[in-house]
């Protein structure tokens, strides 16, 4: 049973366990949809995918270059 | 007889003026009915008439490739191997719909429906090719054919010496299709089926709605990219046959059913390589028109039927009303001009949010309509849509019908079959594809091809029948 | 594996089918007493629920319950006010029985029944035609029968 204090999307978190946690503000943003635990694919430098830039696309979100603002970002609830 | 310059004008049959040559052409409609004369076609030439194929295909994929030819007019040797058939002739939608015999050996084993139009107007031969008489049987019947087209594992043919390198050293002419799963590379070795090819190239990931509306990959219900790469490789052929037609040489195709599925995924990639976006699915909108899309109505055109696919499902129609103008008609139509006053370039409209604004209000104002309805308030006023038709109402239809897309053909086996080949791939006005059976018994012309083409004697043939090497 | 509730009021359990709750919020009758209960399934797990909602009508019925202290006795899809229809239930022909036919829609003779009798040559060659007087006549005889009666059409 869940612990009911938890919202939606804080209960969906813990469900979708990242496969690895980085600098990016993305982490805090409601639209980002990161890489599950292991997973195999995708490749190995991207940390997620943003559902928002292009929506309905998925905009990668690669490791490397640290996202430290921007446009879209939404914090989550 | 008179030369036709030395007759007066007003004498000369014919029209005297452009103006009554004109007014005296037939109109378009008859003229296309005249000229490719649906149900006529045995009475007119075949393109590929003298070219021979041989056929060592399975399932869907490889045979469809050849059977195109063979509806254009190439003779065709199917290869089974003795007794077992094509694995593919062993299914059939939910195990019961099959048509007999099979082979008299095997009395209750019949052909599953599920192979119908992928073996059209072949002959049906039996050889077991690991055998040392099969060696000899297959070079001879290289040495008189134009090309075959196999579809077994990579260096299959190699191993038991029938592949291009042995083959093209007998017959330099030759033209050699190897057709199957991932071909060489990486994933050699990996077999294919229609739903890897749909799963691995991508387009699996694109089909369906999007993730955000509960949807999840899809995959077409029939086996689309079986049929679609058997006719890319139809197309790879028909070109070496004409580049052996001014060179004299084969060729050797290598025709990887899972990079062909990749073809039709349009601009995944391009857009994956500028920008790294990864393409989602977009169900049954459209990405870059809109409204252009399929919408579910409220009542089913048939509410009493006892059968659900009926009642349930014949719900959803097509709308088509993307440029300005007719955007407007429609939101007149369903009475949201504002949906309109905020929409009016179609770069706004195609943006995802407002197509779920705009089709969610179409599907709002269709909530009490049903299909039919909707097609005809929208035909009525100009726009374009159409009802998503299931094969009842494709068998009504008077249009498939005229243009003999779909047919009742008494098939010489096997009797009375509704089917779809022949004109269904293009018309012809000259050399119409034609069909003359959908296929045969597992066996049906060992005699035709061993004796009559081959001419091994009659002891022969007993014998290696018994031997099951035939 | 799905998620179940299990309804202590009549000890029946509940099947939820994760096609159709994967994710998903609103009231489930029970197949058993129909009780209605509120959950809230988010990525297959339960979130919030099962609830009781007294009085309020369910949205969705369970596609299947059944009741393993009294016999396993089954809420089969498609009962009326208890579970919901499954339209694609099979038919009585795919439990064993081959659906022969010798006659397709429009009434003409289709090869589609078993055994059929011999007609294959030496190395299992095979005419060209299939000739239904000669190879089945009792078909043929019906054929002629329905001929009569109107029932062979064009289409």
């Amino acid at each position: 049973m869940a612990d009911k204090t938890l919202s939606p999307v804080k209960f969906l978190e813990q469900i979708l366990e990242p496969e690895k946690k980085t600098d990016h503000i993305c982490w805090q943003c409601k639209y980002f949809k990161w890489v599950l635990k292991g997973s195999k694919l995708p490749p190995a430098d991207i940390i997620g995918w943003c559902k928002k830039i292009h929506w309905p696309f998925y905009w990668v979100v690669p490791e490397k270059y640290v996202i430290k603002e921007c446009y879209a970002y939404e914090p989550k609830e | 007889m008179e030369r036709i310059e030395r007759i007066p004008m007003e004498e000369q049959s014919g029209p005297r003026s452009r103006e009554e040559l004109e007014a005296n052409k037939m109109p378009y409609e008859e003229f296309c009915r005249k000229l490719f004369d649906v149900g006529n076609e045995f009475s007119k030439p075949q393109a590929l008439k003298g070219i021979r194929w041989l056929s060592c295909t399975m399932y869907i994929f490889t045979p469809h490739m050849v059977s195109n030819l063979a509806e254009l007019g190439a003779e065709v040797i199917k290869i089974e191997f003795p007794r077992l058939a094509d694995p593919m002739k062993h299914t059939s939608p939910f195990n019961e719909a099959y048509v007999y015999p099979l082979h008299d050996d095997r009395p209750l084993s019949g052909q599953g429906l599920g192979v119908i139009n992928a073996n059209v107007n072949k002959y049906f031969i039996t050889l077991d090719y690991h055998r040392p008489e099969a060696i000899e049987v297959m070079y001879r019947l290289v040495k008189m054919s134009d090309g075959l087209t196999e579809c077994y594992r990579p260096g299959t043919f190699d191993k038991w010496k029938i592949s291009y390198r042995y083959l093209m050293e007998i017959n330099p002419r030759f033209i050699y299709v190897w057709g199957g799963g991932f071909g060489y590379g990486p994933k050699v070795f990996g077999g294919s089926y229609d739903i890897l090819g749909q799963a691995h190239a991508g387009l699996a990931s694109i089909t369906g709605f999007h993730e955000d509306f509960g949807g999840f990959p899809v995959k077409h219900t029939n086996w689309v990219i079986d049929w679609y790469s058997g006719t890319l490789g139809t197309a790879g052929i028909l070109a070496a046959l004409y580049w052996r037609e001014k060179t004299g040489l084969g060729t050797m195709i290598e025709f990887s059913q899972v990079m062909c599925a990749a073809r039709c995924i349009g601009y995944t990639w391009p857009l994956y390589g500028k920008w790294g976006i990864v393409r989602q699915r977009w169900g049954n909108w459209d990405t870059l028109l809109c409204v252009h899309g399929i919408i579910c109505c409220g009542k089913s055109d048939y509410p009493d039927s006892k059968n659900p696919q009926l009642r349930d499902e014949a719900r959803y129609v097509m709308i088509s009303a993307f440029k300005d103008e007719d955007f407007k008609e429609l939101c007149k139509i369903i009475n949201r001009m504002d949906l309109y006053e905020k929409y009016q370039k179609h770069k706004d409209r195609v943006e995802a949010t407002a197509q779920i604004e705009i089709y969610n209000a179409l599907e709002e104002w269709a909530r009490d309509k049903s299909r039919s309805e909707v097609t005809k308030i929208l035909t009525e006023a100009g726009l374009l849509a159409m009802p998503v038709l299931n094969d009842k109402e494709i068998y009504e239809s008077p249009h498939f019908r005229a243009r003999g897309t779909i047919r009742w053909q008494a098939d010489p086996s096997y009797g009375d079959i509704l089917v779809h080949s022949t004109y269904s791939a293009g018309l012809l006005s000259k050399t119409p594809r034609r069909k003359y059976w959908d296929a045969r018994p597992v066996g049906a012309d060992n005699l035709r091809i061993y004796r009559e083409l081959l001419g091994y004697p009659m002891s022969t043939i007993k014998e290696w029948y018994a031997k099951g090497i035939i | 594996m799905c998620d179940i509730i299990w309804c202590k009021k009549c000890d029946t359990v509940n099947y939820l089918d994760p096609f159709n709750f994967w994710n998903w919020e609103g009231k489930i009758g029970c197949a058993g007493c129909g009780t209605v209960y509120y959950i809230h399934m988010i990525n297959g797990y339960m979130y919030r629920g099962p609830e009781e909602r007294p009085g309020e009508t369910p949205d969705i019925l369970p596609l299947y319950a059944d009741q393993p202290n009294n016999g396993y006795e089954k809420f089969l899809p498609g009962i009326p006010g208890k579970t919901r229809p499954y339209n694609c239930l099979p038919r009585e022909i795919y439990l064993g029985r081959a659906d022969y036919r010798k006659f397709s829609i429009r009434g003409r003779p289709v090869r589609g029944w078993a055994p059929q009798p011999k007609s294959t040559g030496p190395a299992g060659s095979h005419p060209f035609i299939w000739q239904v007087e000669k190879h089945s006549p009792e078909v043929w005889q019906e054929f002629i029968e329905k001929k009569k009666k109107g029932e062979v059409k064009d289409w």
